[in-house]
């Protein structure tokens, strides 16, 4: 087996401090699973703290917001945890045609009983994968393919004839293979919907509640804050509870796209929840941090979810593009040698309903064509070109701050200036950002002898003011943005995977021995290339107008979270009109509303520093032991 | 000036201890970059403010932070009045400001002898201007660079943190450097160069430079066994000043090395829980990148070759038996101080080696200097550094935790250079030592 990564890639992350305490739900225990059980209750069992191995701080910079607990849960997610439900469980592939109710049809276990390993065949699972374009831009830079071309291996490693189905106790595979690119108009059409509800004029500004802050039901403030990346979330819980009140409510694609599938297929096709296994592959380790909030399960949409239940998670597991190659390697399928062309649409398993299957598996692919939207969806710029649309005749100025990762957009229109949002990646501009944000109360000194001549903020002069006029902020953790996540192949490693791989660099392709800050810029350069590899001839065909196929209706905006923006229906290739009646759907199949279905909730999570240590290490332990290496 | 033969002339003579001492553990006393006082970081959450002129105390900043400030660093080069940065076990750091004029009137009147501390009105105190917080644990030092743009802070979160002052009270944060593996002990600046020095638990010490935007490492050092406590570089252009001063005469190897030396640029000094005092030196670069910089070459062609390789020149004589936490690089005579753990302070010269053509030195003594160092060992060998002077339990059994040197300002001063040595204990008391030939 490999071991470019788990040897190494631990050795990257800084070992997570011991300031913060994020409490954790323990999630449900599968007693079908017997692999890593020993492992991890070793773990629990030692008496010196274990060591935490990873720690998100790759991305986001910054020690003290990943504990120990978490760092074990994150560990959890691994290439190895894929392998493992993989060989235990077969998979499921149309459970929804299976009449003998939850647990499918087939009682055998169909491949060779492996013995030795003490693999048992554990109940059939429905297998899916959602793919990030972050990730397949990276493996498109490291193989110099298309992003399109790695998005098709992928699909071949994990549902082709050549890929996982090869090997294993069961021959598992994946039934779906999902591009969160997809997944992702949702949420770009309702972020845009978020952000112009709330700073409507009519927007009721509901007084928050002290406790309220970053509750689901609230509206947030101005300036709004993105929520799709879980380090900048993370950091904020922890470190700067006065920000909940501006954080977007909405989910993020990994998990909508978990609660899309999850939702449907247990409302509608009765499969329960726990039978569905999610995995993610996504550019950062933060992600598995996402995939574990209590927030983030069934008990969040499942309409009659008591507390005897146990959740279930949206995501089941996340792995990175470094892991994915490991998960290749672990079964001795070399990446680079899978077919670049894409499945045959006739051996494609179709989601149940129709509606939906369209639109998680469109006839073309979605694109991210447009560098001025960034690496990291394209949040502010879609938002943008919402309101643009709104106001006939404006236009969309950009200009750099002190960074790259610094830009600030506005909509101008003859001299008036409409709005103004703002990118702000990485999180030294995080803290130039979040010190604006900040109250001057929070800031001040208590006691201190203030200079009368001063504002006791400080902070509030020339930068401060500005800040707080954006109406959107995209924050994210990682300089550079998503297509920099600290799980992509790093320049350093490059070498290791193309010689792990046995390829050669391609077209004068030279990686130095000892890459400097340089060629990271340069490699950087190559992923977002890739990511951005969409843009061509073609630009403007990716629109999918299938209004007859979707027998077209009025739909109402709903009354809370609906969409009430005016202007031009299609935005950026983006019809509105289809997002909603997709949402409206959705809704209508599985009885839950739409904005629990897609807005989430965020809290306070109160640091001891210097309190408890102890309980850290306690924490861990039973953590530990009570999840049994569950998923 | 010929070089002391007998090394140890000079003896370490106390000249005052600050009054009032501080009741509680004081941590660190930094000299005004140009007026005759001193500021003392202390484990009650204040800041004390001596003069040095009189050895009394003339402020206590009080309020701001809430655990022990632990460091405290005047920003160079500030006209009108005074600024000071404070480092906080509470993971803050907090900017004092003091109108200059009254505090240049302070010292006039105190010269005057007709200063009366209970005197000070509100408008002649430090008032706190503005809070810097980010670090996630205590910060354990902090510095501002030689141009006063930026402020330097490193916190046992393991991370080094620079700010930059956009304008008055609003500071940017320019770079979180996360390269450290334990807590950051110590943060210095290169006195000609945006050159960042950070020294750690982890038992090296970094160097950063920016790069297109970015702070990145440009070197690290790896030499100490342990901790490294402190980190200082040498005064700007110091051969004029120390041993190097006189030209006349040197043998051609001897010229060569100043020469070379020179070229490095100002050296670095790092003290550890190792015992040893190390100094650095930069390789130079061929056809010299330090110019380029100054010509403000693009970035893009810096970028190519940013990276700088430092390597050890010497170990200072190994006369402290327990953890070295303090030196300071005297920028008059180019003398190292040292102290620590075991209570004693050290003066430390360097001189022109005597060597015979055996290699044994004039002395007899074992030359200290590691020889696995690479090249320009050759050069470093032809000096030495030798122990001139020694001090026993300067602070009684407490520990010292900071040295530094010091203008002597006070009536007894023999001359305008004449430096004064300032140690900071364990035991709240702030001393201040006149070195005296024997
Ligand atoms: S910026 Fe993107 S890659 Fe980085 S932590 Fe956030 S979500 Fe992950």
């Amino acid at each position: 087996m490999s071991a470019i990564l788990s040897a190494d890639d631990l050795n990257d992350f800084i070992s997570p401090g011991v300031a913060c305490i994020k409490p954790i739900e323990t999630l449900p225990e599968d007693k079908s699973n017997a692999y890593e059980v020993t492992t991890e209750d070793k773990v629990a069992a030692s008496q010196p703290p274990p060591p935490a191995q990873i720690s998100l701080t790759d991305c986001l910079a910054c020690s003290g917001c990943v504990t120990s607990a978490e760092a074990v849960l994150v560990s959890l997610q691994s290439h190895t945890e894929v392998l493992t439900t993989l060989d235990t469980h077969r998979s499921l592939h149309t459970p929804w045609l299976a009449h003998s109710g939850t647990n499918g049809t087939k009682h055998a276990c169909n491949g060779t009983h492996n013995g030795a390993n003490g693999h048992h065949c554990g109940e059939g699972k429905l297998f899916v994968a959602s793919v990030s374009p972050h990730t397949r831009a990276s493996l498109a830079a490291v193989f110099s393919i298309s992003e399109a071309e790695a998005g098709n291996m992928i699909a071949q490693l994990l549902s082709g004839p050549l890929g996982l189905k090869n090997g294993g106790a069961h021959g598992s595979d994946f039934t779906w293979v999902i591009d969160t690119n997809v997944v992702r108009e949702a949420c770009l059409v309702a972020a845009a919907n978020e952000v112009v509800t709330a700073l409507s004029p009519e927007a009721s500004s509901t007084p928050l509640t002290a406790g309220s802050e970053g509750a689901i039901d609230t509206t947030p403030k101005k300036p709004i804050l993105t929520s799709a990346c879980p380090g900048w979330i993370c950091y904020a819980e922890k470190t700067h509870p006065f920000l909940l009140p501006h954080l977007s409510r909405l989910k993020s694609p990994q998990a909508l796209t978990g609660t899309l599938i999850k939702s449907v297929l247990s409302q509608r096709y009765n499969i329960p929840p726990s039978q569905i296994w999610h995995l993610a592959i996504m550019p950062c380790f933060d992600k598995k941090l996402e995939a574990s909030r209590s927030e983030l399960t069934s008990a969040a949409w499942l309409p009659h979810h008591s507390s005897s239940q146990d959740p279930v998670r949206d995501v089941d597991c996340v792995i990175t593009a470094r892991e994915l190659l490991h998960l290749a390697a672990a079964r001795n399928i070399a990446f680079s040698s899978l077919p670049r062309t894409p499945l045959p649409s006739s051996q494609r398993t179709p989601f149940p309903d129709p509606k939906i299957d369209a639109f998680l598996f469109p006839p073309t692919r979605r694109k991210n064509k447009d560098p001025i939207a960034g690496s990291s969806g394209g949040y502010l710029y879609h938002i943008l070109q919402t309101y643009q649309a709104q106001h006939p005749g404006s236009s969309i100025s950009v200009s750099r701050g002190r960074n790259a990762d610094v830009v600030e957009y506005s909509l101008v229109r003859n001299s008036e200036t409409i709005v103004k949002m703002a990118r702000f990646y990485g999180f030294r501009n995080i803290q130039n950002l979040v010190r604006r944000l900040k109250p001057a109360k929070i800031s001040k000194m208590p006691g201190a002898r203030v200079g009368r001549s001063r504002k006791p903020g400080a902070n509030g002069a020339a930068g401060g003011e500005g800040v707080k006029e954006y109406a959107y902020v995209e924050v994210m953790a990682c300089p550079g943005g998503c297509t920099n996540g600290g799980g992509q192949v790093k320049v350093t490693e490059v070498e290791e995977v193309r010689a792990a791989e046995g390829i050669k660099a391609v077209n004068g392709d030279v990686v130095v021995a000892r890459p400097g800050p340089k060629e990271q810029k340069e490699w950087l350069g190559r992923v977002d290339e890739a990511y951005f590899s969409g843009s061509g001839s073609d630009s403007e065909e990716e629109k999918v107008d299938r209004d007859g196929d979707w027998g077209m209706k009025d739909v109402d905006a709903p009354t809370t979270n609906g969409s009430s923006v005016p202007g031009a229906d299609v935005v950026s290739g983006i019809s509105r009109t289809h997002i909603w009646n997709l949402l409206s759907h959705w809704s209508d199949t599985t009885g839950v509303e739409i904005p629990k279905l897609l807005y989430t909730s965020y809290r306070k999570v109160e640091s001891d520093v210097g309190k408890k240590k102890q309980s850290d290490v306690e924490r861990v332990a039973g953590l530990a032991s009570s999840l049994g290496g569950g998923w | 000036m010929p070089p002391p033969q007998n090394a140890s002339v000079i003896t370490i003579q106390p000249l005052a201890t600050l009054s009032p001492p501080c009741s509680s553990r004081t941590w660190q006393s930094t000299p005004h970059p140009t007026l005759p006082v001193i500021a003392t970081a202390c484990s009650d959450r204040t800041v004390r403010v001596y003069s040095l002129t009189s050895f009394t105390l003339l402020h206590s900043i009080t309020g701001g932070h809430k655990r022990s400030i632990r460091a405290v660093s005047w920003k160079p080069g500030v006209k009108g009045q005074s600024v000071l940065a404070t480092g906080s076990f509470d993971a803050s750091a907090g900017i004092w400001r003091r109108d200059e004029r009254g505090l240049a009137e302070d010292t006039q009147r105190e010269r005057a002898g007709d200063w009366d501390g209970d005197e000070e009105g509100e408008d002649d105190d430090y008032q706190f201007s503005c809070i810097l917080d980010g670090h996630e644990s205590e910060i354990k030092s902090l510095s501002w660079s030689p141009s006063g743009q930026y402020l330097a802070t490193c916190s046992r979160d393991k991370s080094v943190w620079i700010w930059e002052e956009l304008e008055d009270d609003n500071f940017e944060t320019i770079a979180v450097l996360q390269e450290h593996e334990g807590d950051v002990k110590c943060v210095a600046w290169h006195p000609e160069e945006d050159l960042l020095a950070s020294a750690s638990y982890d038992d090296t010490v970094r160097l950063y430079k920016e790069d297109a935007d970015d702070w990145v490492q440009v070197a690290m050092i790896d030499g100490h066994k342990k901790t490294v406590w402190w980190v200082e570089f040498e005064g700007s252009e110091m051969s004029a000043r120390d041993f190097r001063a006189h030209r006349e005469g040197l043998s051609e190897q001897r010229a060569h090395h100043v020469e070379q030396l020179e070229r490095s640029g100002p050296r670095l000094a790092t003290s550890s829980d190792d015992c040893s005092v190390r100094i650095w030196r930069r390789k130079p670069r061929e056809g010299s990148a330090q110019t380029s910089s100054r010509l403000g070459m693009p970035n893009i062609i810096r970028s190519v070759a940013i990276d700088e390789e430092w390597f050890q020149e010497t170990i200072l004589p190994q006369q402290h038996e327990r953890a070295i936490y303090s030196l300071s690089w005297s920028r008059r005579s180019g003398m190292i101080a040292s102290a620590g753990s075991d209570g004693k302070i050290l003066v430390y010269k360097e001189r022109w080696k005597n060597v015979m053509p055996n290699g044994v030195k004039a002395d007899g003594t074992v030359d200290h200097s590691d020889s696995d160092a690479m090249e320009g060992v050759e050069n470093a060998s032809l000096t030495e550094w030798v122990v001139v002077a020694e001090l026993f339990s300067a602070h009684d059994v407490f520990e010292i935790n900071h040295v530094c040197w010091a203008k002597r300002s006070d009536k007894g001063r023999r001359s305008e250079d004449e430096e004064v040595i300032v140690s900071t204990g364990d035991d709240g008391e702030v001393k201040v030592w006149v070195l005296e030939e024997r």
